[in-house]
């Protein structure tokens, strides 16, 4: 069947079975490989993306139910030349290591600050819950998301990796020795 | 790893629905957010043959007339969870929706779909039970009004029968004097419970003692269920430390769940025990008990 | 000469500078395993045993291959060497086979819940998937074997012809008894640690092709590029006809140490000619690749009155699983880590590994080393309530030092840093926690570990790396490591840059590519930055020697006088040159701008079969000290964590928000495995093949973790570094133990403490019903 949507701005029309899920479409339908395929359960979030601005896990909605809707990828935040703000905290703070639960959890955690659910770090972690991260302990996510939320992020970071100054600041640094302290 | 073929219709009314629902051509599951159902599909452990998408029935929307709240079956937990309007209305619901799967789970999920899946760990089984009232059944031949003590039947089985739809829950939410608890124990933030508790307590005009407590499991017995035992107990009753202990201790005999791999019996029961305690102490302090 | 800037002391080492991955991965560019596709690619499935044990009567396909799209299903008989040997991954090794034989698909008996049995290929993943629902396999069952207590029984089912035992290592030094017999304190304890799953976010796939000249070509998400060998000879090709690449990988943690999906592929681009991709399910990788060896330790402890260690006897037994892969090096990592940080002049150690019907045990982070956490300071825990003598105070006591000799023979080099940690950690924690309401309870924990960095000393191990500048003055990296996330590449970006003076974003690292790039061997075992490291530096270094000598020609100042500067070279304050004049003048003097180095591990005394082989098994430690407070809730026996702190000597940070990110990391994934993990069978049926059934931990349950980065200055890698990937995981569990036994006074010896089991012991340790 053919469905018709909206992806990161640009209409889609996309021939597919009515039994794949959204993940598979966006992923080899539509070309986008920056929903991530995690779990199948909609349980560790790595597929998230945004529908008509809502996050859901994508392989745990079918195709077929996003016709006329507006779907967006991570890759569809990135503004011009610099990434959106919440990235660039992500990145500055170190909280992206392997990558692969990355993409969910920036569109779950825009979602969440969007609407008002990050008021605190207790409020970001729960709803972050069912966004699995096995790499960083979730410490610097939460940190990332509560500097975008307070418009503490960065805002002109750019989205080419060899074009920015890699001194981000409070980065960390314990050049000498000695006991260095941070969280 | 993901769905096997089915054939899809998403029909625009509820009568379209149901004539697709009960239309020949092998088994025709209703999915609705599909937060269950999907990854079921994914699984391996459900295979329709047919999916109705009800995603685009007329089922939104929410209403109180008197103590009676009236929701549409596509409610979302999200707004259940989210909305101040709603969480006025059924705050118990909003409670409990936040134990609910996953944020994104819950943006998708909706009531009707949640209670027609009947999961015996489900946390909106026990409100519907707590509080009381009706699911309003849609056939061929019109609506039925189903009192949700009788909605339940066992392991992932309903009231609602082949070729009908849940399409609106009717709440029966007491106002002045009451008060809603809500207690989960689960192995980690999204899963599903080990067990999960729902209480009502409404006080008596002297606002000294419990005139009647709802309370109602879910996770220990084949289907979420209300404790009489547990209500007895309340009945005329402060539930002060020592009553709420006797509660826990009554409703870990009443209840009846099977020891699997992972979790025992004894273990679940000392937990509903403890949850309904918890959930019946926190009404209580809602509803205002033993402030005069 | 506009553009030239060159100024010396701009340390990149130790600045947290952000990672070039990072800007990538945030946006959803990278192109992992799974994200690549060829064009005309089939899609390749494996049909896998619903049994742990049984015979394989037949294996009927004929159905299969009739579906419409299906192009190939292959069983055992095709492929052309099913039988592989993989003793360790990617380096030659002098102790001789370790019996790691494992089947590419069953041959006549399953094994294993999982064991893949078919392999199929189809044009698309859907007729894949529906070839697979229809293979028939008819099974006659044989016996599980799923106790490891009762694997070595004279009666037992055997697993394997060549019997249950995989793999003995047993050591003892000093007079065991002897101590015992002089001791004021013994304390004696069982600890029992469960099986668990890497559970990586990224689960295993790949793509591959038949390239140019026959090549088969691998893209596949892995941590030892080396694998094209073992690849070569199951397609029973020369090694030089297999290439494998390997992409960003979204996480490995040792479970992509053995091979996944390679021979797969290989075998489906061999055979069929065309491209192919393989992307497992979840379920598939949580129910068929290997886990984490459960163990079961017996510890004996004495000491002194003082609370000096006087004897140890120590036996362990870990569930090897169906197949050998790395159980008996993961077993040696037990032996040589189990006395633990601590001085104890007669030791007794007996370990053993044993065939089971379970999943294939193997690498995961810790190898070996982290179990035994749980045993040795639950031992100084004892020891000390024992004699009472405060817990941090008896560690104080007993802790190795520089010189010292760990039970196996090994002398310590560098620098043990464990006191200092424990003030520092110790002070940071301050006041203890408060309950937050009635019927709970709070209690805080310390547990201090030592693991290893670095690969066993007799696998000679070996890093090379290619530096080399482009003419505009970029810098080029080639060297074959994978980056599973922890920063393996950008780390050494900052290596070359701080000696090079080339800015870490004027700086392109090329990274997992066994034909292209020069080999440098596993990310296992925290040793990429430490090698790799070390073999970039040497590179760079040399690169710098070579074009200084040059440039001070040019100059007209000695060499150790010129500065290297992000366009250029120059002399303080003096005249300086961009690096388009100084490469031209380097090509016309035949100086290289490109350095290819190799670095080699340390030696010890060479491997010998016998008993009493004693000597150094690893180039050096980590050593760490943890701090937890819980509140435990009484009622339901939930463990609230509420706040965590991690102490490490990381000998120099190269990256500090690296580093705290591969502590913060490691810690959770050992909160995970002291409060919730654990794959669970029953008679060989994997029954946590979901990601809701196995439970890693959200944000909800983490605490805050505090790292506390202590840089004595020694280490083995670049600029002293030690390594820091996998010792952060030892200490939580152990530390969680005495942080409940602080709060409520019961001893807990199984892992993981779910809530079940503090209910238990609670009530005084009668048995439930049920698992726990």
């Amino acid at each position: 069947m053919k469905v018709e949507f909206t992806l990161n701005g640009a209409a889609q029309r996309v021939e597919v079975p009515p039994h794949w899920t959204l993940l598979r479409m966006l992923r080899d339908a539509a070309g986008r490989t920056d929903a991530k395929h995690g779990c199948g359960e909609g349980v560790c979030g790595a597929c998230a993306v945004l529908v008509d601005g809502v996050a859901v896990n994508s392989c745990s909605v079918l195709a077929p139910q996003v016709a006329g809707a507006s779907v967006e990828t991570v890759g569809g935040l990135t503004e011009g030349d610099k990434l959106h703000p919440l990235q660039a905290a992500m990145v500055s703070r170190g909280a992206v290591q392997c990558g692969f639960c990355t993409p969910g959890m920036v569109l779950s955690a825009l979602e969440a600050v969007r609407i008002g659910a990050a008021g605190d770090d207790a409020e970001i972690r729960h709803n972050l819950a069912g966004n699995l991260c096995r790499c960083t302990g979730y410490g610097k996510i939460v940190a990332a998301v509560a500097e975008y939320r307070d418009g503490r992020a960065p805002e002109d970071f750019p989205a080419e990796a060899g074009e920015h100054e890699h001194r981000p600041e409070g980065g960390g640094s314990a050049a000498s020795p000695g006991v260095g302290v941070g969280h | 790893m993901f769905p096997r073929p089915f054939d899809y219709v998403c029909p625009e009314s509820v009568p379209d629905a149901l004539g697709a629902l009960a239309s020949d051509g092998g088994e025709a599951r209703a999915l609705a957010g599909g937060q269950s159902l999907v990854p079921m599909m994914s699984l391996g452990l459900a295979a329709p043959e047919r999916l109705v998408d009800i995603g685009r029935l007329p089922l939104a929307g929410a209403e109180r007339s008197g103590a009676t709240v009236r929701l549409g079956a596509l409610t979302r937990h999200r707004e259940l969870e989210r909305s101040a309007e709603l969480a006025g209305m059924a705050p118990l619901a909003a409670e409990a929706a936040r134990f609910i799967g996953n944020p994104r789970v819950r943006n998708r999920g909706t009531l009707g779909g949640s209670l027609s899946h009947a999961d015996p760990a489900s946390e909106l089984g026990t409100v519907v039970l707590a509080y009381g009232g009706r699911a309003i059944v849609t056939g061929t031949g019109g609506e039925r009004a189903v009192a949700f003590d009788d909605f339940f039947h066992g392991f992932f089985a309903t009231a609602v029968g082949e070729g009908e739809l849940l399409t609106a829950v009717e709440l029966d939410v007491p106002g002045d004097g009451s008060g809603h608890g809500f207690h989960e124990v689960a192995g980690r933030a999204d899963d599903f419970a080990i067990a999960a508790a729902s209480a009502v307590v409404t006080l008596d005009a002297s606002g000294a003692s419990c005139a009647e407590a709802r309370l109602a499991l879910a996770g220990v017995d084949d289907r979420p269920r209300r404790i009489a035992a547990g209500e007895e107990l309340c009945r005329g009753a402060v539930l002060d430390g020592p009553l709420l202990e006797r509660v826990a201790a009554a409703v870990a005999d009443a209840v009846s769940p099977e020891t699997d791999a992972f979790i025992s019996a004894s273990y679940r029961k000392r937990v509903a025990g403890a949850c309904a305690a918890r959930a019946l102490g926190a009404a209580w302090e809602r509803a205002g008990g033993g402030a005069r | 000469m506009s553009g030239v800037e060159v100024k010396a002391g701009g340390r990149v080492i130790g600045a947290g500078i952000a990672r070039h991955d990072a800007i990538e991965k945030v946006q959803g560019r990278t192109s992992y395993a799974a994200d690549h596709a060829l064009p005309r690619m089939l899609h390749a499935m494996l049909k896998r045993s619903d049994y742990a044990h049984a015979r394989l009567v037949s294996v009927d396909t004929s159905a299969a291959e009739a579906i419409e799209g299906v192009v190939a299903v292959y069983t055992a008989a095709d492929v052309p060497q099913n039988t592989v040997w993989v003793d360790v991954p990617g380096q030659t090794l002098e102790v001789g086979a370790l019996k790691a034989r494992s089947n590419v698909l069953a041959d006549e008996v399953v094994r294993y819940h999982g064991e893949p049995v078919a392999l199929v290929a189809a044009e698309t993943e859907d007729a894949a998937l529906a070839a697979r629902d229809a293979i028939v396999i008819d099974y006659e069952p044989l016996p599980v074997v799923d106790d490891p207590e009762h694997a070595l029984d004279a009666d037992a089912p055997q697993v394997h012809e060549s019997g249950n035992l995989l793999a003995e290592w047993e050591l003892e030094e000093g007079d065991v008894e002897a101590g015992f017999a002089s001791a004021s304190a013994i304390v004696a304890e069982e600890y029992r640690t469960q099986f668990i799953d890497h559970a990586y976010l990224e689960p295993e796939a790949g793509v591959a092709w038949r390239d140019t000249d026959g090549v088969i070509t691998i893209r596949a998400a892995t941590q030892v590029v080396e694998h094209f060998r073992d690849v070569a000879r199951i397609l029973e090709l020369p090694d030089n006809k297999v290439r494998l690449i390997t992409p960003y990988v979204g996480g490995g943690f040792g479970g992509k140490e053995d091979m996944t999906v390679e021979p797969y592929l290989g075998i489906v681009a061999a055979l069929t000619g065309r491209p192919v991709r393989m992307v497992w399910s979840r379920q598939e990788s949580l129910t068929a690749r290997q886990n984490r060896h459960a163990v079961r330790m017996r510890y004996r402890t004495g000491a002194d009155a003082e609370g000096r260690l006087v004897a140890m006897d120590i036996d362990i037994l870990s569930d090897g699983g169906a197949y050998a892969l790395l159980s008996a090096l993961v077993l040696l990592y037990s032996t040589t880590c189990a006395a633990g940080p601590y001085r104890c002049p007669n030791v007794k150690i007996r370990a053993r590994t044993v065939y089971t019907n379970h999943t294939p045990c193997s690498a995961m982070r810790g190898f070996g080393g982290m179990q035994v956490v749980l045993g040795y300071e639950g031992q100084m825990d004892r020891l000390a309530r024992e004699l009472g003598i405060d817990a941090l105070e008896i560690r104080r006591r007993n802790f190795v030092e520089r010189g010292d000799t760990l039970p196996i023979g090994q002398e310590l080099e560098t620098v043990v840093e464990l006191p200092a940690l424990i003030d520092a950690v110790s002070e940071r924690a301050g006041e203890p926690p408060q309950p937050d309401g009635p019927r709970r309870a709070v209690g805080r924990g310390y547990a201090c570990n030592l693991q290893s960095y670095g690969r066993c000393i007799w696998l000679n191990d070996w890093s090379s790396a290619w530096v080399g500048f482009e003419l505009d003055g970029t810098l080029v990296i080639r060297i074959a490591v994978p980056d599973i996330g922890g920063g393996q590449a950008s780390s050494l970006i900052q290596i070359a840059s701080e000696v090079l003076g080339v800015p870490p974003q004027r700086i392109t690292i090329h990274i997992g590519d066994s034909a292209l790039n020069p080999l440098t061997g596993t990310t296992t075992a925290t040793r990429q930055l430490y090698m790799s490291g070390n073999a970039v530096l040497k590179a760079a270094r040399e690169l710098r020697a070579a074009l200084a000598g040059v440039a001070a020609g040019l100059l007209e100042v000695d060499a150790e006088r010129v500065e290297f500067g992000p366009g250029g070279v120059g002399e303080g304050g003096g005249r300086t040159l961009p690096f388009e004049e100084l490469l031209a003048a380097a090509a016309s003097v035949d100086v290289p701008w490109h350095v290819l180095a190799t670095h080699h591990a340390p030696k010890g005394v060479p491997w010998q079969a016998d008993e009493s082989w004693r000597g150094r098994v690893f180039p050096d430690f980590t050593y760490g000290c943890h701090a937890v407070d819980v509140e435990v809730d009484l009622d339901t026996g939930q463990v609230r964590l509420l706040r965590y702190i991690a102490g490490h000597d990381v000998g120099q940070a190269i990256n500090p928000t690296s580093v705290e990110g591969q502590i913060e990391g490691a810690v959770a994934m050992g909160l995970g495995y002291a409060l919730s993990e654990r794959v669970v069978f029953e008679e060989g049926q994997n029954l946590t093949a979901t990601f809701a059934q196995y439970l890693i931990p959200t944000a909800v349950e983490m605490p805050a973790i505090e790292s506390v980065v202590l840089e004595s200055g020694e280490g083995m890698g670049p600029f002293n570094a030690r390594g820091i990937g996998e010792p952060p995981i030892g200490p939580p569990a152990p530390a969680v133990a005495a942080a409940i036994h602080d709060a409520c006074g019961i001893e807990l010896t199984e892992l993981p403490f779910t809530p079940e089991r503090v209910v238990g012991a609670l009530r005084g340790g009668e048995a439930g019903d049920g698992p726990g």
